[in-house]
């Protein structure tokens, strides 16, 4: 009875006790998941909205290219892209303005 | 012999009290959503998709929360950024969980439509 009892309360602990750590994983939990697409769910798709602030990292995805592109794969990448997202046919002006800032910010990584 | 039955019987607590944690966390989940405002269902989402309301209409170029301008919108995003096309996958990606989030945000104001209407009809 007693040796039952006390069984019980520590499995309802420990389940605490994980819950708990739970929750202060979470956020780097969330921030690794952000970082890679899972395949495992909904097509592999990037998580979560563009970064607060673009960096060199995001930039290069956004335009499809190494993070180490030269200057010329830098401009094609950009054009190919505004090409395909221009507002006047239709493209959204925000991923525009988010391919542009891209390039800007590759080139500007790229004369340091 | 005892330890056997010592050992599978605390598998069987064990069990049963995960499995009564996981369902009081999925009860106390739903209660907060029926208890919430659309609000604070709102900001939940944006928050565990990590997209605003905001960024997910910017994305899509979205004037009015319509289902037809979200799928209309979504569509030529999405095919205009796809991989066979010479698109990035990033952008595509974004265009996705844009109109994932508004999917959801639709889904919230039909809800709190519902649920006012319950409540006049009480």
């Amino acid at each position: 009875g007693k040796f039952i009892f006390s069984l019980c309360i520590c499995n309802f602990l420990v389940g605490r006790y994980a819950m708990q750590a739970l929750k202060q994983v979470e956020p780097q939990m969330k921030q690794a998941l952000k970082s890679f697409p899972t395949t495992a769910f909904g097509g592999g798709y990037y998580r979560g909205g563009f970064e607060p602030k673009m960096n060199k990292r995001e930039a290069s995805l956004v335009l499809g290219i190494s993070p180490t592109a030269n200057k010329n794969k830098i401009r094609e990448a950009h054009r190919k892209l505004m090409i395909l997202n221009h507002p006047d046919r239709g493209g959204s002006p925000y991923l525009a303005a988010k391919i542009n800032e891209a390039k800007d910010l590759m080139d500007d990584q790229m004369k340091k | 012999m005892k330890v056997t039955i010592i050992v599978m019987g605390v598998q069987v607590v064990g069990r049963a009290f995960a499995r009564a944690l996981q369902q009081e966390f999925a009860a106390s989940q739903a209660a907060a959503r029926a208890r919430s405002t659309g609000g604070q269902q709102s900001a939940a989402a944006s928050s565990i998709t990590g997209m605003s309301l905001q960024e997910a209409q910017q994305i899509l170029n979205i004037t009015t929360l319509t289902p037809e301008e979200i799928q209309k919108n979504y569509e030529h995003l999405f095919k205009v950024n796809d991989k066979s096309v010479g698109g990035s996958f990033y952008l595509q990606s974004k265009v996705v969980r844009a109109k994932e989030r508004l999917d959801e945000e639709l889904r919230i104001q039909s809800e709190q439509t519902q649920k006012s209407q319950q409540n006049t009809e009480t």
